[in-house]
Protein backbone atom coordinates (compact mmCIF):
# COMPACT_ATOMS: atom_id res chain seq x y z
CA UNK A 1 0.00 0.00 0.00
CA UNK A 2 1.54 3.83 -1.16
CA UNK A 3 1.02 6.79 1.42
CA UNK A 4 -1.54 8.13 -1.50
CA UNK A 5 -3.92 4.94 -0.69
CA UNK A 6 -3.63 5.03 2.87
CA UNK A 7 -4.43 8.99 2.80
CA UNK A 8 -7.33 8.39 0.34
CA UNK A 9 -8.71 6.16 2.44
CA UNK A 10 -8.80 8.32 5.88
CA UNK A 11 -10.20 11.28 3.78
CA UNK A 12 -13.08 8.88 2.62
CA UNK A 13 -13.42 7.73 6.25
CA UNK A 14 -13.37 11.84 7.01
CA UNK A 15 -15.98 12.86 4.46
CA UNK A 16 -18.55 10.34 4.93
CA UNK A 17 -18.40 9.38 8.73
CA UNK A 18 -17.15 5.99 8.67
CA UNK A 19 -20.37 4.97 7.12
CA UNK A 20 -19.20 5.25 3.59
CA UNK A 21 -22.69 6.94 2.59
CA UNK A 22 -22.47 8.75 -0.52
CA UNK A 23 -19.25 7.13 -1.75
CA UNK A 24 -19.99 5.32 -5.25
CA UNK A 25 -20.29 1.23 -4.57
CA UNK A 26 -16.75 0.74 -6.33
CA UNK A 27 -15.32 3.70 -3.84
CA UNK A 28 -17.20 1.48 -1.01
CA UNK A 29 -15.36 -1.55 -1.94
CA UNK A 30 -12.08 -0.08 -2.01
CA UNK A 31 -12.26 1.04 1.18
CA UNK A 32 -13.88 -1.85 3.27
CA UNK A 33 -10.85 -3.85 1.16
CA UNK A 34 -8.71 -1.89 2.77
CA UNK A 35 -9.68 -1.34 6.16
CA UNK A 36 -9.45 -5.01 6.26
CA UNK A 37 -6.09 -5.07 5.49
CA UNK A 38 -4.65 -1.81 7.17
CA UNK A 39 -4.79 -1.80 10.56
CA UNK A 40 -3.85 2.10 10.82
CA UNK A 41 -6.74 3.21 9.39
CA UNK A 42 -9.00 0.41 10.54
CA UNK A 43 -7.85 2.58 14.18
CA UNK A 44 -8.40 5.39 12.05
CA UNK A 45 -11.86 4.92 11.40
CA UNK A 46 -12.34 3.73 14.93
CA UNK A 47 -11.17 6.89 16.24
CA UNK A 48 -13.10 9.52 13.82
CA UNK A 49 -16.27 6.85 14.34
CA UNK A 50 -15.77 7.97 18.35
CA UNK A 51 -15.11 11.59 17.86
CA UNK A 52 -17.87 12.20 15.34
CA UNK A 53 -20.17 9.88 17.76
CA UNK A 54 -18.48 12.05 20.20
CA UNK A 55 -20.09 15.32 18.19
CA UNK A 56 -23.64 13.95 17.99
CA UNK A 57 -23.87 13.82 21.49
CA UNK A 58 -23.22 17.18 23.03
CA UNK A 59 -26.96 18.90 23.79
CA UNK A 60 -27.33 22.45 23.11
CA UNK A 61 -30.42 23.92 23.14
CA UNK A 62 -31.90 27.19 22.77
CA UNK A 63 -33.45 28.66 26.35
CA UNK A 64 -37.61 29.33 25.74
CA UNK A 65 -37.12 32.69 26.81
CA UNK A 66 -34.95 33.30 23.94
CA UNK A 67 -37.31 31.82 21.85
CA UNK A 68 -39.89 33.85 22.98
CA UNK A 69 -38.35 36.71 22.74
CA UNK A 70 -37.05 36.06 19.18
CA UNK A 71 -40.69 35.40 18.20
CA UNK A 72 -42.44 38.91 20.23
CA UNK A 73 -39.34 40.89 18.54
CA UNK A 74 -40.27 38.89 14.64
CA UNK A 75 -43.75 39.72 15.09
CA UNK A 76 -43.11 43.88 16.29
CA UNK A 77 -40.88 43.98 13.58
CA UNK A 78 -43.21 42.44 11.05
CA UNK A 79 -45.64 44.63 11.72
CA UNK A 80 -43.26 48.14 11.52
CA UNK A 81 -43.01 46.76 8.59
CA UNK A 82 -46.37 46.24 7.19
CA UNK A 83 -47.14 49.83 8.79
CA UNK A 84 -44.00 51.18 6.11
CA UNK A 85 -45.61 49.80 3.73
CA UNK A 86 -49.18 51.01 4.35
CA UNK A 87 -47.63 54.26 4.47
CA UNK A 88 -45.66 54.02 1.28
CA UNK A 89 -48.95 53.02 -0.32
CA UNK A 90 -50.60 55.73 1.58
CA UNK A 91 -47.99 58.30 0.02
CA UNK A 92 -48.79 56.51 -3.16
CA UNK A 93 -52.21 57.34 -3.78
CA UNK A 94 -52.17 60.62 -1.97
CA UNK A 95 -49.40 61.62 -4.90
CA UNK A 96 -51.39 59.91 -7.69
CA UNK A 97 -54.54 61.89 -5.90
CA UNK A 98 -52.83 65.66 -6.30
CA UNK A 99 -51.27 64.83 -9.63
CA UNK A 100 -54.95 63.96 -11.11
CA UNK A 101 -56.76 67.15 -9.21
CA UNK A 102 -53.63 69.30 -10.58
CA UNK A 103 -54.76 67.96 -14.00
CA UNK A 104 -58.33 68.78 -13.53
CA UNK A 105 -58.23 72.01 -11.49
CA UNK A 106 -55.26 73.97 -13.23
CA UNK A 107 -56.66 74.71 -16.71
CA UNK A 108 -59.78 76.02 -14.73
CA UNK A 109 -58.02 78.16 -12.42
CA UNK A 110 -55.96 79.40 -14.97
CA UNK A 111 -59.54 80.47 -17.04
CA UNK A 112 -60.50 81.88 -14.03
CA UNK A 113 -57.23 83.90 -13.17
CA UNK A 114 -57.81 85.46 -16.73
CA UNK A 115 -61.11 86.38 -16.61
CA UNK A 116 -60.09 87.80 -12.76
CA UNK A 117 -57.12 89.93 -14.80
CA UNK A 118 -59.34 91.17 -17.52
CA UNK A 119 -62.47 91.78 -14.90
CA UNK A 120 -59.65 94.09 -13.24
CA UNK A 121 -58.19 95.73 -15.79
CA UNK A 122 -54.62 93.88 -15.00
CA UNK A 123 -51.97 93.47 -17.26
CA UNK A 124 -51.13 89.28 -18.42
CA UNK A 125 -47.84 89.01 -16.39
CA UNK A 126 -49.80 90.32 -13.44
CA UNK A 127 -52.48 87.93 -13.29
CA UNK A 128 -49.97 85.26 -14.33
CA UNK A 129 -47.55 85.60 -11.45
CA UNK A 130 -50.48 85.50 -9.34
CA UNK A 131 -51.60 82.44 -10.76
CA UNK A 132 -48.09 81.15 -10.27
CA UNK A 133 -48.20 82.01 -6.65
CA UNK A 134 -51.36 80.45 -6.28
CA UNK A 135 -50.24 77.46 -7.27
CA UNK A 136 -47.01 77.26 -6.04
CA UNK A 137 -47.78 78.55 -2.16
CA UNK A 138 -48.99 75.37 -0.52
CA UNK A 139 -46.27 73.14 -2.02
CA UNK A 140 -43.93 75.64 -0.55
CA UNK A 141 -45.75 75.88 2.83
CA UNK A 142 -45.33 72.09 3.02
CA UNK A 143 -41.82 72.27 2.02
CA UNK A 144 -41.27 74.54 5.03
CA UNK A 145 -43.39 72.83 6.89
CA UNK A 146 -41.74 69.59 6.55
CA UNK A 147 -38.38 70.82 6.93
CA UNK A 148 -38.91 72.43 10.24
CA UNK A 149 -40.37 69.32 11.43
CA UNK A 150 -36.93 67.53 11.04
CA UNK A 151 -38.30 65.05 7.88
CA UNK A 152 -40.65 63.07 9.81
CA UNK A 153 -39.77 60.26 7.62
CA UNK A 154 -35.69 60.14 8.27
CA UNK A 155 -37.37 59.42 12.29
CA UNK A 156 -39.57 56.85 11.19
CA UNK A 157 -36.07 55.14 9.10
CA UNK A 158 -34.59 55.13 12.11
CA UNK A 159 -37.07 53.86 14.82
CA UNK A 160 -37.55 51.38 11.99
CA UNK A 161 -34.49 50.13 12.02
CA UNK A 162 -33.57 50.20 15.90
CA UNK B 1 -35.96 6.82 -8.79
CA UNK B 2 -38.35 4.56 -6.96
CA UNK B 3 -42.04 5.82 -6.08
CA UNK B 4 -41.24 6.37 -2.39
CA UNK B 5 -38.25 8.73 -3.16
CA UNK B 6 -40.15 10.61 -5.59
CA UNK B 7 -43.07 11.07 -2.67
CA UNK B 8 -40.30 11.87 -0.46
CA UNK B 9 -38.29 14.65 -3.08
CA UNK B 10 -42.04 15.99 -3.66
CA UNK B 11 -42.81 15.86 -0.21
CA UNK B 12 -39.90 17.83 0.86
CA UNK B 13 -40.61 20.39 -1.87
CA UNK B 14 -43.96 21.36 -1.41
CA UNK B 15 -42.74 22.08 2.07
CA UNK B 16 -40.22 23.98 1.08
CA UNK B 17 -41.97 25.86 -1.52
CA UNK B 18 -45.05 26.60 1.58
CA UNK B 19 -42.41 28.12 3.61
CA UNK B 20 -41.29 30.11 0.58
CA UNK B 21 -44.80 31.52 -0.02
CA UNK B 22 -45.12 31.75 3.59
CA UNK B 23 -42.45 34.34 4.19
CA UNK B 24 -43.06 35.92 0.57
CA UNK B 25 -46.57 36.53 2.45
CA UNK B 26 -44.18 37.63 6.18
CA UNK B 27 -46.54 35.20 7.76
CA UNK B 28 -46.08 35.80 11.62
CA UNK B 29 -47.65 32.38 12.53
CA UNK B 30 -45.12 30.30 9.86
CA UNK B 31 -41.74 32.27 11.23
CA UNK B 32 -43.10 31.45 14.85
CA UNK B 33 -43.28 27.54 13.67
CA UNK B 34 -39.71 27.58 11.84
CA UNK B 35 -38.22 29.74 14.76
CA UNK B 36 -39.40 27.02 17.38
CA UNK B 37 -38.27 24.16 14.76
CA UNK B 38 -34.88 25.21 13.83
CA UNK B 39 -34.05 27.09 17.15
CA UNK B 40 -31.51 24.28 18.68
CA UNK B 41 -29.87 24.26 15.04
CA UNK B 42 -29.55 27.62 14.46
CA UNK B 43 -28.38 28.34 18.14
CA UNK B 44 -25.95 25.57 17.92
CA UNK B 45 -24.32 26.77 14.64
CA UNK B 46 -24.05 30.27 15.82
CA UNK B 47 -22.56 29.39 19.35
CA UNK B 48 -19.96 27.06 17.66
CA UNK B 49 -19.37 29.84 14.69
CA UNK B 50 -18.86 32.58 17.15
CA UNK B 51 -17.42 30.72 20.41
CA UNK B 52 -19.68 32.84 22.51
CA UNK B 53 -22.78 31.86 23.54
CA UNK B 54 -24.02 35.50 24.11
CA UNK B 55 -23.01 37.23 20.97
CA UNK B 56 -24.96 33.34 19.47
CA UNK B 57 -27.73 34.45 21.22
CA UNK B 58 -28.04 38.15 19.84
CA UNK B 59 -27.03 37.10 16.32
CA UNK B 60 -29.60 34.58 16.45
CA UNK B 61 -32.61 37.15 16.89
CA UNK B 62 -31.23 38.98 13.85
CA UNK B 63 -31.22 36.13 12.23
CA UNK B 64 -34.58 35.87 12.38
CA UNK B 65 -35.14 39.44 11.41
CA UNK B 66 -33.49 39.10 8.75
CA UNK B 67 -35.33 36.38 7.25
CA UNK B 68 -38.52 38.13 7.96
CA UNK B 69 -37.06 41.15 5.90
CA UNK B 70 -35.29 38.98 3.15
CA UNK B 71 -37.81 35.74 3.28
CA UNK B 72 -38.72 37.08 -0.72
CA UNK B 73 -35.06 35.91 -1.58
CA UNK B 74 -35.81 31.99 -0.73
CA UNK B 75 -36.84 30.43 -3.50
CA UNK B 76 -38.16 27.18 -1.93
CA UNK B 77 -35.98 25.06 -4.21
CA UNK B 78 -33.58 23.92 -1.46
CA UNK B 79 -33.16 23.12 2.00
CA UNK B 80 -34.96 25.96 3.99
CA UNK B 81 -31.86 25.13 6.62
CA UNK B 82 -29.41 25.40 4.15
CA UNK B 83 -30.55 29.50 3.21
CA UNK B 84 -31.04 30.05 7.26
CA UNK B 85 -27.29 29.04 7.77
CA UNK B 86 -26.24 31.14 4.94
CA UNK B 87 -28.10 34.13 6.50
CA UNK B 88 -26.71 33.81 9.99
CA UNK B 89 -22.88 33.10 8.74
CA UNK B 90 -23.58 36.29 6.70
CA UNK B 91 -25.09 38.11 9.82
CA UNK B 92 -21.82 36.97 11.53
CA UNK B 93 -19.09 37.68 9.62
CA UNK B 94 -20.52 41.33 9.38
CA UNK B 95 -20.98 41.49 12.87
CA UNK B 96 -17.40 40.34 13.65
CA UNK B 97 -16.06 42.53 11.14
CA UNK B 98 -17.78 45.25 13.03
CA UNK B 99 -16.05 44.47 16.05
CA UNK B 100 -12.80 42.94 14.71
CA UNK B 101 -12.13 44.08 11.29
CA UNK B 102 -10.04 40.91 10.42
CA UNK B 103 -11.71 37.86 8.18
CA UNK B 104 -13.47 35.10 9.74
CA UNK B 105 -11.16 32.37 9.12
CA UNK B 106 -8.59 34.25 11.57
CA UNK B 107 -11.03 35.39 13.97
CA UNK B 108 -10.16 32.60 16.76
CA UNK B 109 -6.32 33.15 15.61
CA UNK B 110 -6.05 35.38 18.52
CA UNK B 111 -5.10 33.65 21.49
CA UNK B 112 -5.39 36.44 23.87
CA UNK B 113 -8.80 36.52 23.17
CA UNK B 114 -10.58 34.94 26.20
CA UNK B 115 -13.34 32.55 25.25
CA UNK B 116 -16.69 32.59 27.16
CA UNK B 117 -16.94 28.25 27.77
CA UNK B 118 -20.00 27.52 25.43
CA UNK B 119 -22.99 26.71 27.68
CA UNK B 120 -24.31 23.30 26.62
CA UNK B 121 -27.93 22.64 28.17
CA UNK B 122 -28.62 19.28 29.10
CA UNK B 123 -31.58 17.53 29.57
CA UNK B 124 -30.44 14.51 31.73
CA UNK B 125 -32.25 11.89 34.42
CA UNK B 126 -29.35 11.59 37.11
CA UNK B 127 -27.04 14.00 38.85
CA UNK B 128 -24.33 12.07 38.22
CA UNK B 129 -24.88 11.51 34.57
CA UNK B 130 -25.68 15.65 34.40
CA UNK B 131 -21.65 15.71 35.69
CA UNK B 132 -20.26 13.43 33.19
CA UNK B 133 -22.23 14.67 30.24
CA UNK B 134 -21.75 18.32 31.17
CA UNK B 135 -17.73 17.49 31.33
CA UNK B 136 -18.19 15.58 28.12
CA UNK B 137 -19.78 18.61 26.59
CA UNK B 138 -17.39 21.50 28.10
CA UNK B 139 -14.03 18.96 26.81
CA UNK B 140 -15.68 18.56 23.47
CA UNK B 141 -16.74 22.33 23.06
CA UNK B 142 -13.52 23.17 24.43
CA UNK B 143 -12.03 21.41 21.74
CA UNK B 144 -13.94 22.82 19.29
CA UNK B 145 -12.95 26.11 20.32
CA UNK B 146 -9.81 25.07 19.46
CA UNK B 147 -8.96 24.83 15.99
CA UNK B 148 -9.98 27.51 13.36
CA UNK B 149 -13.30 28.98 12.74
CA UNK B 150 -13.43 27.81 9.18
CA UNK B 151 -12.58 24.19 10.39
CA UNK B 152 -14.82 24.08 13.08
CA UNK B 153 -18.05 25.42 10.79
CA UNK B 154 -17.41 22.61 8.03
CA UNK B 155 -17.33 20.06 11.06
CA UNK B 156 -20.19 21.15 12.94
CA UNK B 157 -22.37 21.57 9.53
CA UNK B 158 -21.74 18.24 8.55
CA UNK B 159 -21.68 16.14 11.56
CA UNK B 160 -23.77 18.15 13.81
CA UNK B 161 -26.34 19.63 11.99
CA UNK B 162 -26.25 16.70 9.60
CA UNK B 163 -25.60 18.95 5.81
CA UNK B 164 -24.46 17.49 2.91
CA UNK B 165 -20.80 18.54 1.11
CA UNK B 166 -22.92 20.30 -1.28
CA UNK B 167 -25.21 22.21 1.10
CA UNK B 168 -22.22 23.13 3.30
CA UNK B 169 -20.23 24.35 0.10
CA UNK B 170 -23.99 26.61 -0.45
CA UNK B 171 -24.02 28.03 3.20
CA UNK B 172 -20.04 28.56 3.00
CA UNK B 173 -20.11 29.50 -0.49
CA UNK B 174 -16.81 27.71 -0.76
CA UNK B 175 -16.19 24.97 -3.05
CA UNK B 176 -16.64 21.68 -2.79
CA UNK B 177 -13.03 20.64 -2.55
CA UNK B 178 -12.58 23.45 0.10
CA UNK B 179 -15.02 21.88 1.92
CA UNK B 180 -13.59 18.66 2.03
CA UNK B 181 -9.86 19.51 3.13
CA UNK B 182 -11.90 21.62 5.91
CA UNK B 183 -13.22 18.38 6.96
CA UNK B 184 -10.59 16.32 7.03
CA UNK B 185 -8.46 18.93 8.51
CA UNK B 186 -10.95 19.81 11.04
CA UNK B 187 -11.00 16.18 12.20
CA UNK B 188 -7.63 15.73 12.15
CA UNK B 189 -7.25 18.86 14.74
CA UNK B 190 -9.75 17.45 16.89
CA UNK B 191 -8.70 13.96 17.24
CA UNK B 192 -5.76 14.42 19.34
CA UNK B 193 -7.72 17.17 21.37
CA UNK B 194 -10.49 14.36 22.12
CA UNK B 195 -8.84 11.72 22.40
CA UNK B 196 -10.67 9.04 24.22
CA UNK B 197 -13.81 10.90 24.60
CA UNK B 198 -16.71 8.58 24.24
CA UNK B 199 -20.31 9.51 22.91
Amino acid sequence: MTRDVHQQAREWIALTGVDGQGLSDAQQSQLHAHLRECELCRQYADATGHLIRSLRSVPMAAQPALVRRTQARVRQHAQLLRQHRERLWMVGIACAGIGFSATVTIPIMWRIFAWLGAWAGVSGPVWETGFGVFVIAPALLVSVLLLLRGTHLTDDAGRWHH
Amino acid sequence: MNAAALYFVNGMESETSAIARGLRRRDPDLLDRLIEQYQHRLLRYLTYLTGHRELAEDLFQETWIRVLERGHQYDGKHEFSTWLFSVARHLCIDSMRKKNPVSLDGLLDDSNDARAPLDPVDIRPTALEIIAQHEHAERINAALTCIAAEYREAVVLRFQEGLTLDEIASVTGAPLGTIKSRLYRGLNLLMPLLKGAQA
